[in-house]
């Protein structure tokens, strides 16, 4: 029986609502085969990404089980899912395709968990004003190949691209690794449908700009499902990029690549791709690109119009020669394309006992360089860290994200080890003023910090939240909202 | 049989499901359960004891098509999915224990040697003696479509090739796929004794699961066919490159599609001769689909799930539809994909009914 695993952080609703009918009214709303209780369901909605979950399923254990899965199949399903939810008081957790790598999509307070999968069409492609409207549940790999069938590109290739869906990238507020040229997913979203926890819809307007005081339906953007449900997505779209350029440069240290790069994008370039790797981070995804040690490895990957990504690719190799790098041609970018999607040594890692993690943060460029040393240095200095790597993406005229790679070996109980890396991660982050998440988002884990990050504006939040969702039943104890009560011990 | 590789089934269960997006299982379900991590999740639970089988775990790690679309972006080299959870609710699931859906073909399996309940008839052609082609005909293509194994009989006598079909039990796979290992043993020995007996110097197939079974699984199970075994499109495009076969152009299919089966695709990587074979058709226009080749998607037909799962395995073939271009026909090599993609709505022709209506005439 899937009860008898044990569940790590579960928070029971007390009275417990009487399952059994909610699920008969729920087989009224979305069919028979759109809700299960079954334990194979149950239990592989119980977690995502996070290492956490990883862990604890190491163990046979499950963070949280949900009461009963529901596959909605439209806006009114959604709708007269979440009025349901209402009337019971139930919590709803919203699930795309559990890449998430903070516990975002664990049902704290079990309920439900309303799989978003069987949402997955696309609605319409708007070729003369270059939009395209998804619903939520789209793969990103399968958004992307529509696209191109149809000769356009969505520009947002996250690593997660073939285990995510659309609505997970918007809810999470996520990142792609074209996104110095295509933008993040924010500046993507030209519009949402959402479904309110009472079951109204609001629907944004199809439209570029709009000055009628905030955007409500991009409220969502990085919600977490903590506010509602998204159901539909509208997103810019660009054609098939007509030319690209890969180019690469080897420095010898960060700090001369990161001024490379800053005086780069402040001059107007938008590479698609931008990517520093520190020394150890270099000699071990490009080994055969002959960088002497203790040096760092820059690439580049230009595209669009033939004309605009010439002159940019021009002005990066200009830049990077005056700062000292040595051009390493287009190998390095080949290498990171065909490899890009590969994690594979986590698997490894974790079955052979190791905690593995990644953590992103978002630095200005006055601190970029000193940020990176200061946050490796605090976590190497955890025992049991064997490696904290990292490099650079994501840039801007005002800064970058830095992305760290954490593997430890702890001598004593792992998940006390991964609390004390965190905290050396976010305190180190903090105090240089970096912000604590570039693009992995809030989830469960990230909580902890949400205060520290926001200040009084995580009040602004709450207060949001509340209006939303005065019940209290979207995604609970997500997004620093709510409180945590079982957190592991 | 070598039981599940717990080590490389953990690698994908903790592997964030990189490989999902050509999962056409996945994509129709939309469930986290059957996603293909998500199986190894559970089917590792199983494994070491955390979880007891039971019928929704089962029916969960039987969500498998065998299509292999998890391995072309598999980063675990050794892996393939497919077989681990095929070994997993074979090998290791309590004896007797039987997928619903399924009980009733095993049934069949059991008491008729087909699952469908009815065999096909031996028969010889007109010369006599030992045959060149031993035919092995599909069960699902002599239960939904028997024209096609006839039309294969027509071509192989207007070729001049002497052929007997053969008095044959089904291949045994869908014996492996519900978890029936004695009973895949005891078909696969009946095939090897009639196949020896007749004397043919090659079998003939038009179902690449059958071949895969008889090339791979048989030797795997201790039990050698002992005939080179030919799909079909490779010995009709040797014919028709001898001239055996006079070719005009087929009325009323000007172009084409061609949907290629998972396993020709991938396993026997089989993806050229079909090609060439309606190169060779008089002013047949090829569409080709996308994705195509190695990278084809599965028409929901495989590992018997128009038996056992009806309605999604007609969804995953309108899924596949939607990414083939318009053309006057599908065309296809395999029994399983001819049946599957015209019940999702699709003008469908094997490769025997074009031909049959390019050399029959």
């Amino acid at each position: 029986m899937i009860e008898r695993l044990s569940r790590t952080i579960q928070e029971e609703r007390l009275p417990a609502p009487d399952y059994e009918l909610i699920a008969k009214k729920l087989r009224h709303i979305v069919g028979d085969d759109g809700v299960s209780a079954s334990g194979a369901d149950r239990l592989a909605t119980c977690r995502d990404y996070w290492p956490m979950g990883t862990l604890w399923f190491l163990e046979g254990k499950a963070p949280a089980l949900p009461d009963l899965v529901v596959w909605p199949r439209s806006t009114s399903e959604v709708a007269a899912v979440l009025r349901l939810a209402g009337e019971h008081n139930i919590p709803v957790t919203p699930y795309g395709e559990g890449s998430g790598a903070l516990g975002g999509a664990v049902p704290l307070q079990g309920g439900i968990a309303l799989d978003m999968k069987r949402m997955d069409r696309v609605l319409e492609l708007d070729r003369d004003n270059l939009m395209v409207t998804v619903e939520p549940g789209l793969n990103g790999a399968r958004y992307e190949e529509y696209l191109n069938r149809h000769g356009f590109t969505g520009g947002h290739f996250p690593q997660s691209l073939r285990c995510s869906t659309v609505g997970g990238w918007v809810a999470c507020r996520a990142a792609g690794t074209f996104s110095t040229r295509y933008g993040k997913i924010e500046d993507m979203v030209v519009a949402l449908e959402a479904v309110l926890p009472d079951g109204k819809v609001i629907r944004g307007r199809k439209l570029p700009r709009t000055a009628t005081g905030p955007r409500v339906d991009h409220l969502f953007i990085g919600s977490e499902g903590t506010l509602g449900v998204i159901t539909a997505i509208t997103l810019r779209i660009w054609p098939y990029p007509e030319k690209r350029i890969y180019s690469s440069y080897i420095f010898e240290n960060i700090e001369r690549a990161l001024e490379a790069i800053r005086r780069l994008v402040q001059a107007g370039a938008r590479p698609a791709v931008v990517r520093l790797y520190d020394p150890a981070e270099t000699a071990h995804h490009f080994p055969d690109c002959e960088v002497p040690a203790g040096h760092v490895i820059l690439i580049y990957l230009f595209e669009g119009a033939a004309g605009i990504v010439a002159a940019e690719d021009e002005l990066a190799a200009r830049l990077a020669r005056e700062e000292g790098g040595v051009a390493a041609g287009p190998a390095p970018v080949e290498r990171w394309l065909e490899t890009r999607f590969n994690v594979s040594l986590a698997s490894k890692l974790f079955r052979q006992g190791a905690v593995v993690d990644t953590i992103e943060v978002t630095t200005s460029w006055s601190k970029a360089a000193e940020i990176y040393h200061a946050m490796q240095k605090a976590l190497l200095e955890v025992e049991g860290t064997v490696l904290a790597t990292g490099h650079y993406s994501h840039v801007y005229p005002e800064g970058a994200a830095l992305y760290l790679t954490l593997v430890g070996f702890p001598p004593g109980d792992k998940r006390e080890y991964y609390r004390r890396l965190w905290n050396a991660a976010m305190d180190s982050c903090l105090a240089l003023g970096g912000a604590i998440s570039h693009h992995h988002g809030v989830g469960l884990h990230r909580g902890l910090w949400m205060a520290q990050e926001h200040g009084q504006a995580l009040e602004a939040l709450r207060m949001i939240k509340d209006a939303f969702d005065p019940q209290g039943i979207m995604n609970p104890g997500k997004l620093g909202l709510g409180e945590v009560k079982k957190w592991p011990e | 049989m070598a039981g599940v590789n717990r080590k490389l089934l953990l690698d994908c269960a903790l592997c964030p499901n990189m490989c999902r997006c050509e999962c056409p299982v996945d994509k129709e379900y939309g469930r986290e359960a059957v996603s293909p991590s998500g199986k190894a999740r559970l089917a590792h639970l199983l494994l070491e004891g955390h979880l007891d089988w039971e019928e929704d775990l089962l029916e969960a790690v039987s969500s498998c098509l065998g299509c292999r679309g998890c391995r072309l972006l598999c980063p675990f080299p050794e892996l393939d999915l497919c077989e681990e959870l095929l070994q997993a609710r074979t090998v290791e699931r309590p004896p007797g224990m039987v997928l619903p859906a399924a009980a009733p073909y095993l049934n069949n399996l059991k008491k008729f040697g087909s699952p469908y309940g009815t065999r096909p008839v031996a028969q010889a052609s007109p010369q006599g003696g030992s045959p060149e082609v031993l035919y092995f005909i599909n069960c699902t293509a002599q239960a939904n479509h028997p024209r096609s194994p006839q039309l294969v009989l027509e071509l192989l006598e207007a070729a001049g090739v002497s052929y007997r079909v053969m008095d044959q039990y089904c291949c045994g796979y869908p014996a492996q796929i519900w978890g029936d290992m004695e009973l895949a043993r005891q078909l696969a020995e009946e095939n090897r004794d009639r196949a020896a007996q007749s004397g043919a110097r090659l079998l003939l197939t038009d179902c690449p699961e059958c071949w895969h079974t008889f090339t791979a699984r048989y030797p795997q199970w201790g039990c050698e066919l002992g005939l080179p075994v030919v799909d079909a499109a490779t010995y009709f495009l040797e014919l028709v490159q001898q001239g055996r076969l006079k070719i005009t152009p087929p009325e009323g299919i000007g172009s084409v599609t061609y949907h290629d089966p998972c396993i020709w695709a991938r396993v026997a990587e089989m993806t050229a001769a079909p090609r060439e074979l309606l190169q060779h058709i008089p002013g047949l226009e090829l569409k080709e689909a996308r994705p195509a080749g190695r990278e084809t998607r599965c028409c929901g037909g495989g590992a018997m799930f128009q038996l056992t799962f009806p309605e999604r395995s007609a969804g995953i073939a309108r899924r596949r539809l939607e990414e083939l271009p318009p053309a006057d026909a599908v065309v296809t090599s395999c029994p399983f994909c001819r049946e599957n993609l015209q019940v999702g709505g699709g003008k469908v022709l094997d490769l025997a009914e074009l031909l049959g209506l390019a050399a029959l005439r």
